[in-house]
């Protein structure tokens, strides 16, 4: 197991760099100038050239790199160009926002398929299996900035429960606040989920221990409990697993619209301010909790199914 | 940031506001103005946050609406654009040989911090903006020393002759901040910047909002009325709509068009434009053949329907441009008229040209930009019209500046403001190829237009200086180096009980005579 783990940190360090590089090269080749863009349009040319030379960014361009990853190295993230402060300040600040709508969102994902799913499953051809594939194929089709101003709509404005939008200071009221943001990240990935979760019931179903336990007597209940969600359960979590990167780039869009101060909107204000160090950054954190994820994932399912060892 | 304005959210927005008008139905004051009232919280909504907080740093306008609350200026300008008013200082005089200026300061202004304000901070506080690295170095690059005879004196030597001085003091960027920042770095400072403003800083949660206290110890006694402002960053438009018809927010800065209507009718709700110095225009680049010939840019600008435009995507939200000056300044030269969209004659205009049966060209639109599309729709299918053949193409916005700047690019849309009451700099900038960015990224060059606009400068009479800029004015309709388009107001949507709210042209929120009824 340790040492698993410790080839697996290992095989994640060419990946974060490949993430670094490519982001780094990326954003560097795209046209556009930060020091213009700070300045604006009317500062003159000599303005621009200060400030460029203040930030280092007229140096060559494999010099910067170099000054990038020794920087990196030594953990320091660099200065945000259009924030004006440290970029590892700023990630202490907006990091956890994302985090906890990310996980709030994986958790209501689970809370709304594992049920539609479990039902959809009980008379594969009933009417509420029919309910649940509409269902899926609405949402699936819908894009999620369109979901998550039409629940602003109804649950903010019309029913006014939840705030349009928004991150209050108390925690009681920001807890309430990112309801309706996560809810709305979770439905994006709420139709693979169940649709993988349904395959996978249906299977263990028709499994012959399922006929075993049923021929034994056990009711309906138990046996989805304890035999067909326990088995369908681990393509579930690396279903969800591989769509985390899905609800990372959710929360992205729907930070805009909740007005949500996480990462998404910081990464969005880098990109359109030619922030390269900021975004550089914001891609780095993404490109690490992708791969975290994937190695909780695979723990998980090691823990779940003992056929997949972790050797 | 980019602002979406798709079909599907323009959609939102209109069910979002009729279903405000069925629950809320709460009525208001209905913009009776009544007897100010002292107290309240005011909370506005935006679509940036702000860059920062120390007045020699930022160019946006989400930082610089708060940098003039916090801080003051020696004299500000008038509501109206009109001119600048006393502030800190409270007189002002140019000397007999023109080459200086000599401020004299009120006594009674404090910073926040119970230090009163002196002429040493002033000359601090200039200096930290004529830095090279500076946006606004160019702003007082003329001041060449600053003499401080007393506590409560500061002379400004300038270079040559200045008249737009007093108005260049009114930068936001120019605010007075305490001499070596207290004793802080400016970084430092700018996490707890110090002020002699209406509003006292309060917090800043980054990303997210920015909170203003009311200064009780402002010169200007009896304000603010205002307890306190928040600043809620919100980039999504159809959000800060529902946020203000659900009542989380009194002001939303930027409405988008599309919801002007439904908010205009929707009960305790208010639409407003002020007049602000806004000119959207129409930029070519003239050292690309053929929009190096005249002719061409004069066909291109009768065959625009200007009218069309104005009402598919401005909604009416703006007035047809004449000259490149705005009429929020006194030098707008009214005897230009808007031209007329005129198809035959855009045809005779192109006939003469060096390319009379037509050509091809490409428009570059900022990417995300619903308005922008549009309107270089409208634009391709006139100019067919006439044989020129546009094709649309769309860079993100910086990219889109990197473009123009190093002129590669045909065509494309921009806008201009500017910053400070008197005409010198946005003549300058609009007018002049050295001023700016070759004539808003032309390559428009006439030395006539540089000795004009040094003749203006150096002018004290605000008769003879209207008469060069008067024919500043003409020259560019004459060229056509860009179209302007339209003058654009200052849009706000924001409940009925909020009062005295009232833009200036130069965007100033004058937030201290802003009062909130309950």
């Amino acid at each position: 197991m340790l040492r698993w783990l410790v080839r697996r940190l290992l095989l994640a360090v060419p990946v974060v760099w490949g993430v670094v590089t490519i982001s780094f090269v990326l954003m560097h080749l795209s046209p556009g100038d930060p020091a213009r863009t700070a300045l604006g349009e009317k500062a003159d040319a000599a303005s621009v050239a200060a400030l460029r030379h203040q930030w280092g960014l007229d140096k060559s361009l494999p010099l910067q790199y170099l000054d990038y990853l020794g920087q990196l190295v030594h953990g320091d993230l660099g200065q945000s160009l259009y924030y004006h402060s440290s970029i590892t300040s700023l990630m202490w600040q907006r990091l956890p926002v994302t985090l906890v709508l990310i996980v709030f969102s994986a958790i209501l994902a689970v809370l709304i398929s594992v049920p539609l799913a479990s039902r959809s499953t009980t008379k594969p051809n009933g009417a509420a299996a029919l309910v649940v594939r509409l269902f899926n194929a609405v949402i699936q089709g819908s894009p999620t900035f369109f979901i998550g101003s039409m629940l602003i709509l109804f649950l903010g404005v019309r029913v006014a429960i939840f705030p349009a939008g928004g991150y209050p200071s108390s925690l009681g009221s920001r807890a309430w606040a990112l309801v309706l943001p996560a809810l709305t990240i979770a439905l994006s990935i709420v139709p693979l989920l169940v649709r993988g979760l349904r395959a996978a019931m249906i299977e263990s179903y028709s499994s012959e221990y399922v006929t075993f336990a049923r021929s034994k007597g056990l009711g309906t209940g138990p046996i989805r409990r304890r035999y067909v969600l326990r088995n369908a359960g681990i393509s579930g979590v690396s279903i969800l697993g591989i769509q985390v990167g899905a609800l990372a780039s959710g929360a992205l869009v729907i930070e805009q619209v909740f007005a949500i101060p996480g990462m998404g909107s910081m990464l969005m204000t880098g990109i359109l301010n030619r922030d390269y160090a900021l975004v550089q950054a914001c891609t780095l954190v993404f490109g690490l909790i992708v791969v975290v994820v994937y190695l909780v994932t695979d723990i998980v399912y090691a823990r779940l199914d003992p056929r997949a060892r972790l050797s | 940031m980019t602002r979406r304005k798709t079909l599907i959210s323009a959609f939102a927005i209109v069910a979002a506001a009729s279903m405000a008008a069925c629950s809320s139905g709460s009525g208001g004051s209905g913009g009776a103005a009544g007897k100010p009232q002292s107290g309240g919280d005011l909370v506005m909504a935006r679509a940036d946050e702000a860059t920062s907080l120390l007045p020699s740093v930022p160019t946006d306008n989400s930082a610089i609406w708060i940098i003039e609350e916090i801080y003051s200026t020696l004299v500000v300008p008038a509501q109206d654009g009109s001119g600048v008013q006393p502030s800190l200082a409270t007189k002002w005089k140019q000397s007999a040989d023109k080459l200086s200026w000599t401020f004299q300061l009120r006594k009674d202004a404090k910073f926040t911090d119970g230090r009163p304000v002196t002429s040493a901070d002033v000359k601090f506080s200039i200096e930290q903006v004529q830095k090279k690295s500076s946006p606004f170095a160019f702003i007082d690059a003329v001041i060449t020393k600053m003499d401080t005879p007393d506590a409560h004196t500061i002379v400004f030597h300038t270079a040559k002759p200045w008249a737009p001085l007093p108005a260049d003091m009114a930068l936001f960027a120019n605010s007075i901040v305490p001499k070596d920042y207290g004793g802080k770095s400016a970084q430092e400072f700018a996490k707890h910047p110090i002020g002699s403003g209406p509003f006292k800083f309060d917090s800043w949660t980054k990303g997210s909002r920015l909170k203003i206290v009311k200064n009780t110890d402002y010169w200007q006694k009896g304000t603010p009325k205002l307890d306190s402002v928040t600043f809620n960053v919100v980039p999504d438009s159809n959000t800060r709509a529902t946020q203000l018809s659900s009542g989380q927010i009194q002001i939303n800065e930027y409405p988008s068009n599309s919801s002007i209507k439904t908010v205009s009718k929707t009960p305790g709700l208010k639409f407003s434009s002020f007049p602000s110095s806004e000119v959207d225009y129409l930029g070519m680049n003239g050292s690309r053949k053929p929009l190096n010939d005249v002719n061409v840019r004069k066909a291109i600008r009768l065959a625009i329907d200007k009218e069309g435009i104005l009402k598919s995507v401005y909604y009416d939200r703006a007035k047809l441009a004449g000259p490149y000056l705005s009429p929020t300044t006194w030098a707008h030269n009214d005897a230009i008229k808007p031209t007329k969209f005129d198809l035959k004659a855009a045809k005779a205009a192109l006939a003469k040209s060096s390319v009379p049966s037509g050509f091809t060209t490409t428009i570059t639109i900022s990417s995300g930009d619903q308005d922008a599309s549009a309107e270089a729709q409208l634009i391709q299918s006139a100019l067919a019209k006439i044989g020129i053949k546009l094709k649309i193409k769309s860079l993100d916005p910086s990219a889109l500046y990197s473009a123009k700047g190093a002129g590669n690019y045909d065509m494309a849309f921009g806008l201009y403001t500017t910053d400070i009451v008197d005409p010198d700099e946005i003549a300058r900038f609009g007018g002049t190829f050295s001023g700016g960015v070759h004539t808003l990224y032309t390559w428009f060059n006439s030395p006539t237009m540089n000795k004009l606009a040094d003749k203006a400068s150096s002018g004290s009479d605000q008769a003879s200086r209207k008469k060069d800029y008067d024919q500043m004015q003409q020259i560019i309709d004459d060229n056509v180096p860009y179209i302007p388009l339209f003058y654009v107001p200052g849009n706000y949507s924001y409940s009925s009980k909020v009062h005295g709210f009232k833009p200036g042209a130069t965007g100033n929120y004058f937030l201290e005579k802003v009062w909130l009824s309950k």
